[in-house]
């Protein structure tokens, strides 16, 4: 599964192509806790949250993860599109619920 | 009361000054030498105090308590009305404009901006006299406050120790700010960046920079700012966060899972879930942390990154 993948399935904008953009994911995380995030030691992962902030784009960097889908609907903050291209993080938005993002997601990976 | 009152721009200023007019309290720039006559004391022994001390005002003080301030307008009119003799408690200035000692700086400063007055009294919680302020006392602690606050910044930008420490072969500084959340990751982000381009392991770069991230964010969220410092030498990574305060009371508590004193603001930028400490603790191979309740915590993480890949 690609993020290309990931975007056909959960009908999301790329907001941000980033560098891993291509690259095969094999993890994801959902969570709106960044701290929960960092505990992850899977490189190259999918993080699927409903924050909408910068800082869910730096903790993404600091675990590599591949890129980041901000799920429903949630408008974001101006910035987020400049620290993703900053950074090289992909960024992707999508109106389903996180709950729903979760089932489409797994669905893609175990297919 | 607004902050435009103030005679910067308080927008596009560095921060750094105006962090130092909000930090420094009224008490900590005051005069406490305080020499002051009591009401019964004609005007003429106020008009000696401010000849032999050069100073353009003198208080009216019984027990602490502030009563009133004999002027160089009030000794000027008491001369040419002939009553200088009189006893001050009739003749001073009743109405004062007075500053409270834990006030920040930035009052006094926006006063001084606002009436003419040449000196404020002020006063503790008691509403007792505890000091005198004048524009001379903010000037000589601003000056000898900056020139701290240079040097310390010069200190930072400098690539020091390299030369004097051949051991030591990176060493970087990053000032963190409370609640600066713009900018909280990007020391930790530099950190990832510079540890890739010296080719280490990806799970070596992983660790330090969880480390860092989480330390980053904890100055930026609970303190009142501070500096993080990392340094790679002997075949270790060392990141030492170190803040000013508040200190943490019981650090046992602080380190456990779960725990945490961030308040719901914090919590919506997806932080304070109690995980910070925890989390450092897990990455490092070596943790410590030290702290005082009303003072600064430093907290130490050391990763050992035997396998460069150079």
């Amino acid at each position: 599964m690609t993020l290309t993948t990931v975007a056909e399935a959960l009908n999301a904008e790329v907001l941000v192509k980033g560098e891993s953009f291509d690259k095969p994911i094999r993890h994801v995380v959902a969570s709106d806790l960044m701290s929960d995030v960092l505990l992850v030691d899977e490189e190259n992962m999918l993080l699927l949250t409903s924050l909408a902030s910068d800082q869910v784009l730096r903790t993404a960097q600091i675990v590599g993860a591949a890129g980041v889908v901000v799920v429903n609907g949630k408008p974001l903050p101006s910035s987020m599109v400049s620290v993703s291209e900053e950074l090289g993080m992909s960024l992707l938005t999508s109106k389903l619920s996180k709950y729903d993002a979760c089932i489409a997601v797994h669905r893609k990976l175990s297919a | 009361m607004s902050s435009s009152a103030l005679p910067i721009d308080t927008t596009h200023q560095p921060l750094v000054l105006l962090e130092l007019i909000q930090r420094l309290k009224v008490r900590d720039v005051m005069t406490t030498a305080i020499s002051s006559v009591p009401r019964s004391a004609p005007l003429s022994e106020a008009q000696k105090l401010m000849r032999t001390l050069q100073i353009s005002g003198v208080p009216v003080v019984e027990e602490g308590r502030l009563f009133g301030l004999v002027s160089i307008d009030d000794i000027i009119r008491a001369l040419e009305g002939g009553y200088i003799g009189k006893p001050s408690g009739e003749y001073m200035t009743k109405k004062l404009v007075v500053l409270e000692d834990d006030m920040p700086l930035s009052f006094a400063i926006q006063y001084f901006d606002r009436y003419s007055y040449g000196r404020f009294p002020v006063l503790n919680r008691d509403r007792a006299l505890v000091g005198i302020i004048c524009q001379r006392d903010i000037n000589r602690k601003l000056l000898v406050e900056l020139s701290v606050e240079l040097n310390r910044m010069e200190e930072n930008s400098r690539p020091h120790e390299l030369e004097a420490n051949p051991d030591i072969y990176m060493l970087h500084e990053f000032s963190v700010a409370k609640y600066d959340f713009e900018n909280a990751g990007k020391a930790a982000n530099s950190i990832k960046t510079a540890m890739i381009e010296r080719g280490f392991p990806p799970k070596i770069v992983r660790r330090v920079a969880v480390a860092a991230y989480e330390l980053e964010i904890n100055l930026c969220v609970h303190s009142d700012g501070g500096v993080m410092s990392w340094q790679i030498s002997n075949g270790r990574s060392e990141i030492v966060a170190k803040d000013t305060g508040p200190g943490i009371e019981d650090v046992a508590w602080a380190c456990r899972d779960g725990t945490s004193t961030a308040n719901e603001w914090i919590r919506s930028l997806g932080f304070g879930a109690g995980m910070g400490l925890v989390n450092v603790k897990r990455v490092s191979d070596k943790f410590e942390i030290t702290s005082k309740k009303g003072g600064g915590t430093t907290v130490r993480s050391i990763v050992n990154i035997t396998e460069v890949s150079k």
